[in-house]
């Protein structure tokens, strides 16, 4: 479902991406690791046209979106939670919601908004309160939910378990297994938090200084001790 | 009593004016981080536009509406071609722009329309109401000022809170990054957002014309007022910029009735003063977070 | 103060005599008018290039020294010397400097913007108001004293000719340019200097470093009151009136914009700066004239240029024009 070939991008003389190529299939969890630095944020960002390619292609589901506008991307399926969550905190949690059906390129219907909230029923009371009360595993509810009402066909999330308590960690994670096997989407994860990150992916692909290192299954990443210390951390 | 009556009512005429013209600058601030000094001339020369068509004849509500939508293309066209180069880089270039702009617009209008006083109609009289025997503040004029004022006001809350396209000029406003990754256009939207603060601008430009004298400056003393009143409201807040615009028409008038007209520009200074460093967020601050 | 600041500051000396002698009355007062202007603007391009402090009230400030020289100097037999005078509002402006800079240092960007903006339009209503003191709108005329015998005397004997009052009040303005612009090369390059570009640079790391970010942002308003308060004087004296349509909104803006056309925090920048808002109007007027415009609206080419110079700079050069020539000169030795 989405492709990318050779990608390269750098700031100044930095080459942050060196040919990073790696494909996340349709209805699969690809996690992309590696230590601080290594590029996996960058080549979220790339993908979505926050930071220009100075090579490579990136295609999605077959179509060539290299170089295309950041905002024209939700529109064509692809839907990015950034580092941070990108929470808009002056708006109400509703308010972000429908955002999110809106770059879709529809209104959020009711029940579309009823589903977000059937799996994010802390969501629903504060519907209309302020987004900037929420605390931080909410805010990744909201932020997933959001991305998942403009109807992708892929989701990029950068480290969304940064900051949370472990068990939250673990009840999002079950969340994205569950949406992508019910629902067919392809997710790509991008996570320091690499231990997590493997439990639920289906491919991983390791970065290190902007290159990729290896690409495999999860199950045998998470089963190669020396990848796993050398450049995983655990 | 009839003298605090007839301070009261025209602080009040003239806040709401302040309030538009406060309202102006902070939709722009809100947007792109950037405080609009030539919304003074360009409001300026957007009256003066009305005025030509006027003198020629025309309708004053023809002029008015022309001097709307000059304004509305105005501010897009400031935006688009001129702001857009320095918005998120450092203020102090853009300080310089807009003031580079604010000279522009004045000697552009000078040159033009000349630089002698030219009255400016105002629709609805400018004879105060008769109550009983005496004659209250109040005129015709002042109160299609307010009324003016507030019909904008309505009209920009429908648009902002109602709308998915007030939606996305709000997110925008708050963060562009993520805003784009939404699929906002964001760009779009700043223009749009500078097209609506001018427009508000050229209300408040007629509005301080009416019944009295246009001339290149004549909205100078307008721009610090306004500026005032928005960081007297908190230049976050649309509603802080309508109070504060009130607060402060309210109490220039009562330094104008009391003192005397030649220092109200000292006591607005006082004002900002003692804004900036008791309270400076403004009346209504609130938490400030750009998303995280 | 250095070898070579010395030399240069007397190769000037020498240059602005040669140029004074050899020039007219009229050329004497615009000269006198270049030095004033750039003193001005040499305080606010060291204020804003230096320091990041931006400042739309400079207008205002030469009207405090202008008037408060005015005040000093309403009888034909002044008491004071002149230089005493000047020296005199120089001080009052750095006072009402030490009050307006306490208030500015805690703003930034756009608030300090606006808070000296309302400051330039307020400070021309207080003449107004206390008009018998101050002389209300008609202003206050302002006597300009003989010249001291011994001065014309030593003048005649270096230089051949009588020196004319317009003259007199050139060569006072172009060493107090000199000995200002000495002082200011000297701040610059000092401890105080290097403290204000790492205030402007990054607050943070100032504070960690030590720096009291307030006193070194209330030292550099102060200096650069001070100049603007000399300029007033100097300018009340070459008007020969201290009136506050002299000190619009304009004056402040315009005095801006010469800093940012020179170049910010360039001294040499300010006296281009100063140069242009000398003679630029004359040059462009005749050319207006010439097209065919009234002369009313020829006056307001020169405003025109200036500002529309100033937008471009902003987007093409934002180092200014003296920074954008040395971008040149730069990218042409290495290439």
């Amino acid at each position: 479902m989405l492709s990318v070939e050779s990608l390269s991008a750098g700031y100044g003389p930095v080459r942050a991406l060196d040919e990073v190529s790696f494909e996340a299939a349709d209805g699969e969890i690809t996690a992309v690791l590696g230590a601080n630095g290594a590029g996996k944020t960058t080549l979220l960002r790339t993908i979505s046209g926050l930071v220009r390619a100075t090579a490579g292609r990136v295609f999605l589901a077959g179509k060539d979106i290299t170089g295309r506008s950041t905002e024209d991307l939700p529109g064509l399926g692809l839907a990015h939670v950034p580092e941070g969550r990108g929470v808009l905190a002056e708006l109400t949690v509703e308010e972000n919601l429908r955002l999110g059906a809106l770059g879709g390129g529809r209104r959020a219907t009711a029940e579309e908004l009823s589903r977000v909230y059937g799996h994010f029923p802390v969501l629903e009371e504060r519907r209309d309160g302020l987004a900037h009360v929420l605390s931080g595993g909410e805010r990744q509810m909201l932020v997933i939910g959001r991305a998942l009402l403009s109807r992708p066909k892929v989701l990029l999330l950068d480290e969304p378990s940064l900051g949370l308590a472990p068990k939250i960690v673990t009840r999002i994670f079950e969340l994205l297994r569950t949406l992508v096997s019910s629902d067919g989407l392809t997710v790509v994860l991008v996570e320091q938090n690499a231990r997590s990150a493997l439990s639920i992916a289906d491919r991983g692909v390791v970065l290190n200084l902007g290159r990729v290192v290896v690409r495999d299954d999860a199950d045998a990443l998470a089963g190669d001790d020396a990848l796993r210390h050398a450049y995983l951390g655990f | 009593m009839q003298q605090l009556l007839t301070t009261v009512l025209t602080g009040l005429t003239l806040g709401m004016v302040y309030a538009a013209f406060a309202l102006a600058l902070v939709l722009i601030w809100r947007a792109t981080r950037i405080v609009n000094f030539a919304q003074a001339p360009m409001a300026m020369i957007t009256t003066y536009l009305a005025l030509v068509l006027i003198d020629a004849g025309y309708s004053y509500w023809l002029g008015f509406a022309v001097a709307l939508l000059s304004g509305l293309v105005l501010g897009a066209v400031v935006e688009r071609f001129v702001v857009r180069h320095v918005e998120g880089k450092s203020e102090v270039n853009a300080v310089i722009l807009t003031l580079g702009l604010f000279i522009v617009l004045h000697a552009l209008a000078a040159l033009i329309f000349g630089s002698r006083f030219r009255s400016f109609p105002a629709p609805f009289g400018l004879r105060g109401f008769q109550v009983g025997d005496t004659t209250i503040a109040l005129t015709g004029f002042g109160v299609f000022t307010i009324v003016a004022v507030a019909v904008v006001l309505v009209g920009l809350v429908l648009l902002f809170r109602g709308t998915d396209l007030g939606l996305r000029m709000r997110a925008s406003a708050v963060n562009q990054e993520v805003s784009r990754l939404l699929g906002v256009k964001v760009g779009r939207m700043l223009t749009l957002g500078w097209a609506l603060a001018a427009l508000v601008g050229s209300l408040s430009g007629l509005l301080i014309a009416g019944g009295g004298l246009v001339h290149p400056s004549y909205m100078d003393g307008v721009v610090v007022y306004g500026f005032v009143a928005a960081v007297l409201g908190g230049l976050d807040s649309p509603v802080g910029a309508v109070v504060g615009g009130v607060l402060l028409g309210l109490s220039l008038s009562l330094v104008s009735g009391y003192v005397g007209s030649e220092l109200v520009p000292l006591a607005a200074l006082v004002i900002l003063m003692a804004v900036l460093l008791l309270k400076p967020g403004g009346l209504f601050a609130h938490v400030r977070e750009r998303s995280v | 103060m250095t070898r070579r600041q010395l030399l240069l500051a007397l190769g000037a000396l020498v240059v602005v005599i040669l140029v004074l002698e050899n020039t007219g009355p009229f050329r004497n007062g615009q000269f006198a008018a270049m030095a004033y202007y750039a003193i001005a603007a040499g305080g606010l391009t060291v204020l804003t290039g230096l320091n990041g402090q931006l400042s739309l009230g400079h207008g205002a400030l030469m009207a405090v020294g202008a008037y408060t020289a005015a005040l000093m100097l309403q009888e034909r037999d002044a008491a004071l010397p002149l230089v005493l005078i000047l020296l005199i509002a120089t001080g009052v402006t750095l006072v009402v400097g030490a009050l307006v800079g306490v208030a500015a240092a805690r703003l930034h960007g756009p608030y300090l913007a606006g808070a000296t903006l309302a400051l330039a339009v307020a400070v021309p209503g207080i003449p107004l108001y206390f008009s018998e003191t101050l002389g209300g709108e008609q202003g206050l005329r302002v006597r300009v004293p003989e010249i001291p015998t011994w001065l014309a005397d030593a003048v005649y004997f270096v230089t051949g000719q009588d020196l004319t009052p317009t003259r007199y009040l050139a060569y006072l303005g172009w060493l107090g340019v000199i000995i200002v612009f000495v002082l200011l090369a000297n701040l610059s390059r000092s401890r105080i200097g290097r403290i204000w570009q790492a205030v402007r640079d990054d607050e943070v790391a100032a504070e960690l470093a030590g720096i009291n970010l307030g006193r070194a942002r209330v030292l550099a308003f102060v200096v650069s009151a001070g100049c603007a308060g000399l300029a007033g004087g100097l300018l009340a004296l070459s008007a020969r009136i201290a009136a506050p349509s002299g000190f619009t909104l304009t004056l402040s803006l315009l005095l801006l914009s010469a800093v940012v056309l020179g170049g910010l925090g360039s001294l040499v920048g300010a006296l281009v700066g100063a140069a242009l808002l000398t003679f630029l109007p004359q040059v462009v007027t005749g050319v207006g004239e010439d097209l065919g415009l009234t002369d009313v609206q020829a006056a307001q080419l020169a405003p025109l240029i200036y500002g529309l110079v100033t937008v471009l700079v902003v987007l093409l050069a934002p180092a200014g024009l003296a920074g954008g020539l040395r971008k040149l000169t730069q990218w042409r030795r290495s290439t």
